[in-house]
């Protein structure tokens, strides 16, 4: 049942990017179609749960004082092994991502269930968390990122469906802002019903 | 809700009301629409009405199915949103694109703040930026005029505004002086917005809110004179480089934007002291955007940015409680 | 168990015993990771170098004194299997966009007509200089010679159709285009 929780929690009460607010600036930067979004994702949840379970693993090791950089030495190795295996063998991916790929080591979501669950649980559970959390993020990456992708460009996942220009805002920084601001305050909505 | 506003009496009640001060702000726009008509015809009718008929029904909407409160479309603030909306817009504006700037102007720009008073944006302008950059052809093709009464065209012609036309010729090396000379210019020193073009019925208009004290004078001028003291200071410089400061002052839509939309009540500080802070930052922020930026009118950023600010204006600025006396 | 006490050797320990197993992690996945990278970096530049030229059967790589300023151009000239010259694939460039640098690669037969070009890397206005990259714009300049077509937009003067509402980003293109073009027809005689 806890195990069960768990791996919900990350969809819709603790969502990451519409609940807890983490992990901003990735979402609003590279939500620019779905398949970006879905793509920055998965690569987010592939750090999550390694570091996720590194960390669980070694939280009887490291010393409070310096837990931080300890964290942060393992969460940015995993996001260099992910950097250099997306540039090998997903190099049109990587090419659009780019920046953000190394910045997922600053990304709040993956320090942040770093201190709050995985040194506090065991393997089992951190990596449940981690897959929660990550597929959590990148549900909502991929919603922002079709909607800014319909509105923006008349395409979803690339299938064009409208000729010529729509509303271009969308696909710019400021439509991310508007597109999110108004998905968080749906959820809210959808959440205070349920309670 | 809460119907009773608490504060320190004593109270005197102006026989003011929202809507009599909406409305008055309808009848100064008349005039300028009567010129936009006679500019473009037509166009300027249905692009006003398609305008006006949106934000009316999206505030209907969203006060019925979303918020479902009291129904507050007859104060009027809907109309003028717009109106002024459509005055922003070139007149050869597709429809849906009307449409979805009167859905932002509306829904972003003013009820997701909880409607009229609460919304820290002039919400013309947040519909007329998002139209910009979300529709930046069909928002930057301005359509010569076509006079009523005169031989009509056969061909709708398209070209630049003054202020992009000047722009676009010193960013090319051209000197400001052969740039504004009457034979180059004279088939677009009218194309525009619609609000754009008629800088003496927007005055007109203006003129009548101040004497019916709808509106203050203070603002407008000090935007007015702040645009054209750093353009004339500029001008005396380099006249090469820099046009001349009448074209700042008439050209683009600072008459529009200094008497309707600066001097917006929800959107403006509230003491002298602060719209005047308020306005200096307008017409210096306008100014900066025409000379150095990489648009040619800055006018609603202008007013946008200084609208985020108004909270913190209002706050250096508080108003005197009455009966308080200056300690010396 | 409880985390480690924060004595100095402990968290010396644990610091030292992280950062070199994530070095060494990290070794072996650069060793590993190091010729794919390479090969995909190789393969994007080949394409792009494919797509503006015909087919050929070597490449020389080699750099130009740019026609217009002081500043090196590489040059991908290409070669067939009789080692003939058949033209070069140009990666010009110009600051002159209406948001920063736009490069190009233009492909530039041995009689001096364009090939076709590809748009590298630009910053200009979605929906508005961003359409550049369309075939719409950038096909026009297909198969023309410097000598009888002007790369000017029609505005200034020549015969480029500049993409509506977007003159400064027609313009810049050009002049791109113009700056590989020039530098070719300077060096024409060394390939």
């Amino acid at each position: 049942m806890a195990n069960w929780n768990n791996l919900t929690k990350g969809f819709f009460k603790e969502n990451p990017v519409f609940v807890l607010l983490l992990g901003c600036c990735p979402t609003l930067a590279t939500t620019t179609s779905a398949i970006n979004g879905l793509s920055m994702g998965l690569a987010t949840t592939f750090v999550l749960i390694l570091s996720n379970m590194c960390i669980s693993l070694l939280k009887n090791f490291i010393p409070n004082k310096v837990h931080i950089p300890c964290y942060i030495v393992v969460i940015a190795s995993f996001v260099t092994v992910l950097q250099l295996l997306m540039q090998a063998y997903l190099p049109s991916i990587y090419e659009t991502l780019g920046l953000f790929i190394p910045l997922i080591v600053v990304n709040c979501i993956v320090l942040g269930r770093a201190e709050a669950f995985a040194s506090k649980n065991g393997i089992g559970a951190s990596a449940i968390d981690g897959i929660s959390m990550g597929l959590g993020y990148s549900m909502a990456l991929t919603i922002l990122g079709s909607i800014r992708e319909i509105l923006g460009s008349g395409s979803i996942f690339g299938w064009k469906f409208i000729e010529g220009d729509a509303i271009l805002v969308f696909v710019l920084a400021p439509g991310a802002f508007i597109a999110m601001g108004y998905l968080i305050a749906i959820m809210n909505r959808l959440l205070k019903k349920s309670k | 809700m809460n119907n009773y506003t608490i504060s320190g009496s004593p109270h005197v009640h102006g026989g003011e009301s929202t809507k009599k001060i909406m409305y008055s702000v309808i009848i100064a726009l008349m005039p300028a629409f009567l010129f936009s008509i006679y500019y473009f015809g037509f166009d300027a009718v249905r692009v006003t009405l398609i305008s006006v008929a949106a934000c009316v029904m999206v505030e209907w909407l969203i006060q019925k199915f979303l918020i479902k409160g009291q129904c507050t479309i007859s104060d009027g603030s809907a109309i003028i949103t717009g109106i002024l909306l459509a005055f922003n817009l070139p007149s050869n504006i597709p429809a849906w694109m009307i449409i979805i700037g009167s859905i932002v102007a509306i829904g972003i720009g003013k009820m997701s703040f909880g409607g009229l008073g609460n919304n820290p944006f002039n919400p013309a302008l947040v519909g007329r930026v998002f139209m910009l950059i979300s529709f930046p052809k069909a928002m930057t093709t301005w359509p010569t005029p076509q006079p009523l009464f005169s031989n009509a065209l056969t061909d709708a012609v398209t070209g630049p505004t003054l202020l992009g036309h000047i722009k676009e010729g010193l960013a090319q090396g051209i000197s400001a002086q052969d740039l504004i000379i009457y034979e180059n210019i004279k088939d677009f020193i009218y194309s525009g917005s619609l609000g754009e073009i008629g800088s003496i019925a927007i005055i007109i208009g203006g003129l009548f809110l101040i004497i019916r004290k709808v509106i203050d004078w203070q603002t407008p001028v000090t935007i007015i004179a702040t645009v054209g003291i750093v353009a004339t200071a500029c001008w005396l410089i380099d006249p090469v480089q820099f046009v001349h400061p009448m074209v700042h002052i008439f050209g683009g839509g600072l008459m529009l934007g200094a008497f309707f939309m600066a001097t917006d009540m929800a959107t403006s500080p509230m003491t002298m002291k602060g719209k005047i802070i308020f306005s200096l930052g307008i017409g210096a922020l306008t100014i900066i955007i025409r000379l150095w930026g990489a648009y040619p009118e800055g006018m609603s950023f202008a007013i946008l940015i200084m609208n985020a600010f108004v909270p913190l204006i209002n706050k250096v600025c508080k108003p005197t409680r009455f009966g308080n006396t200056v300690k010396q | 168990m409880a985390a480690k006490k924060d004595t100095l050797i402990n968290m010396f320990v644990a610091l030292f015993v992280i950062c070199i197993v994530s070095g060494g992690v990290l070794g072996v996945v650069y060793n590993a990771t190091k010729d794919p990278i390479a090969a995909a970096e190789a393969a994007k530049k080949t394409k792009a170098i494919k797509n503006v030229l015909p087919e050929f059967y070597e490449l020389k790589e080699t750099t130009v004194k740019s026609a217009m300023e002081d500043v090196e151009i590489p040059f991908h000239l290409a070669y067939d299997a009789d080692n003939n010259f058949i033209g070069a694939a140009v990666e010009t460039f110009t600051n002159k966009g209406f948001s920063g640098n736009i490069s190009l690669m233009v492909g530039i037969l041995a009689d001096g007509s364009i090939k076709n070009i590809t748009v590298l890397q630009h910053a200009e206005t979605p929906g508005l200089g961003s359409k550049m990259s369309e075939p719409e714009f950038k096909d026009q300049f297909n198969d023309k010679k410097a000598g009888s077509f002007n790369i000017k937009v029609k505005k200034d003067g020549g015969d480029v159709d500049a993409i509506t509402a977007a003159t400064i980003s027609s313009r810049a293109f050009c002049d791109a285009v113009n700056r590989a073009l020039l530098t070719f027809e300077n060096n024409k005689g060394g390939f």
